[in-house]
């Protein structure tokens, strides 16, 4: 699969618009019945971003094709979507499943279901680093300005723990298109911290100049989506995913995508 | 992002490097921008001229169907029609035998194009009615037929006096394409996000390149459309 996507990609740089030609094919409905289409939201490191050679690449990227070689299906090219269009994407058959660090929670249960989970999505508070704020539990953050990605669980977190219960004013509160631009705020000194996934938030303290103050556990966890009706898709991806942390893949993927950090 | 109480952040010849090295990438993207943005000007007036002659000369149904249709296209933010065209109506691909155009290119055509049609539909409404009627009765005085009257005597006044807001509209649709990543699309701006999530300290220098690329892109389709306007005024005559 990472070789499939390294082609396309490379065909598409050379043919310079990309989407525009190639994809065709790789809608469900088909001939073949069995290969299904990812779909994930790139920018996201480690989980999925593009690499130096503008590859998709990423944990997500990696567990999934491991995932589904332990399965009967075949992995079609990946369609990168908005992070708020995977689910409606899902649902419209435009692609067969979610590969996007998304975090399992009753709201997107209700419309889609999930594998088992793969991933903790414990949330990290980021402070620039040298500065004297240096925050221990949500409760230290009371009346700073904060930020997070917009519609990921940083923000939920701020939004119910924080922004509900009073002890951060709305107006106090920066929604990001991405993460890099609210780590861009925080260093120039804009907002006081940033929620954000645990993984994420240690890419970022390894290349610029933000800290983790402190991990917030959420009990939550990421798993891959599937329409609700696929049910055959969902027990392969749990089967598949249960043969990958037995006999050590998961550990080798989980490795290389995060020893670094 | 630019003015922080904090440390600003320097611009950094190794991130301008960086942004050189993928200048090709960018450019990509900047293709997919232009091709967009041409085609779907195009298919709003294909579709928006006609409209706004039906707005102004047709009869009230079919005037009442492209008011009510126009309403809704123009109420509605580009991201929702997207999602109609890309997700609900299921756009399919179109294979011309020699090249594919992927579902993700038809759906962005078909959501910014009728868009931008409705808009259209609008302003060439404006510009028709501002012909004055006796000049449509002066036609028929002669001889002319309705629409014989409009195709001759009307339109060429009103497509004069349509340039200036035409080239608003281009200069939208052209920005506006930076919606399509919701479908999958990687346009410019889709890009940008890309290589600044790789190299997170050369934000700053990406969007300054691509706010120039952006920049000369309207620039240029200004310049043409003034020089369209230039080459159409009525010499002598009225400028507008």
């Amino acid at each position: 699969m990472r070789k499939f996507t390294t082609s396309r990609r490379g065909y598409l740089a050379a043919v310079g618009t990309s989407s525009l030609v190639g994809l065709a094919g790789c809608t469900t409905g088909g001939g073949g019945g069995t290969e299904i289409t990812p779909g994930t939201a790139p920018g996201f490191p480690p989980f999925e971003f593009k690499n130096d050679d503008n590859e998709l690449v990423g944990f997500d990227i990696d567990l999934l094709e491991a995932v589904v070689g332990e399965t009967d299906y075949t992995l079609g090219s990946w369609e990168e979507l908005e992070f708020s269009s995977l689910i409606p994407g899902l649902q419209n058959d435009r692609i067969d499943v979610i590969a996007a660090a998304m975090t399992i929670t009753e709201d997107r249960d209700e419309t889609i279901d999930f594998s088992d989970p793969y991933y903790n999505a414990d949330q990290s508070i980021l402070v620039a680093s040298g500065g004297d704020f240096s925050p221990s539990s949500l409760d230290d953050l009371e009346g700073r300005r904060l930020g997070a990605q917009e519609g990921t669980t940083g923000e939920s977190v701020i939004q119910s723990e924080l922004i509900e219960s009073g002890q951060v004013s709305e107006s106090n509160y920066n929604a990001y298109g991405s993460y890099v631009l609210a780590v861009e705020d925080l260093i120039n000194g804009n907002i006081d911290a940033i929620v954000i996934d645990q993984p994420v938030a240690q890419t970022f303290a390894s290349q610029r100049d933000v800290d983790i103050a402190f991990t917030y556990e959420t009990g939550e966890r990421y798993g891959f989506g599937v329409r609700t009706d696929d049910d055959d898709l969902q027990e392969a991806l749990n089967s598949g995913l249960a043969t990958v942390q037995d006999n050590g893949t998961y550990e080798e993927i989980r490795n290389e995508w995060f020893s670094s950090a | 992002m630019l003015a922080g109480s904090g440390s600003p952040v320097p611009l950094q010849l190794s991130d301008w490097v960086f942004v050189a090295e993928n200048a090709d990438y960018l450019l990509a993207g900047t293709a997919l921008t232009i091709l967009l943005s041409i085609v779907c000007v195009l298919v709003g007036f294909l579709v928006g001229f006609p409209g706004g002659a039906v707005a102004v000369y047709g009869g009230s149904v079919s005037r009442r169907l492209v008011e009510n249709v126009g309403v809704v296209l123009r109420g509605t933010p580009i991201v929702v029609i997207f999602f109609f065209t890309y997700f609900v109506f299921g756009t399919p691909g179109l294979d011309l035998g020699f090249f594919e155009i992927s579902p993700e290119f038809v759906a962005a055509v078909l959501g910014l194009g009728l868009r931008s049609a409705a808009y259209q539909t609008e302003m060439f409404r404006g510009a028709l009615q501002s012909v004055d009627d006796g000049q449509l009765e002066a036609a028929r005085s002669l001889g002319m037929g309705k629409w014989e009257s409009v195709g001759y005597v009307a339109v060429p006044q009103a497509l004069r006096r349509s340039v200036p807001s035409f080239q608003n509209e281009a200069t939208i649709v052209l920005k506006d394409t930076s919606v399509v990543f919701a479908i999958g699309l990687s346009e410019l701006l889709t890009r940008s996000y890309d290589l600044f999530t790789r190299e997170t300290t050369a934000t700053l220098e990406v969007i300054l390149t691509i706010s120039a690329i952006y920049f000369v892109l309207t620039f240029v389709t200004n310049r043409g459309l003034d020089y369209v306007e230039s080459v159409y005024r009525i010499p002598g005559g009225e400028r507008a």
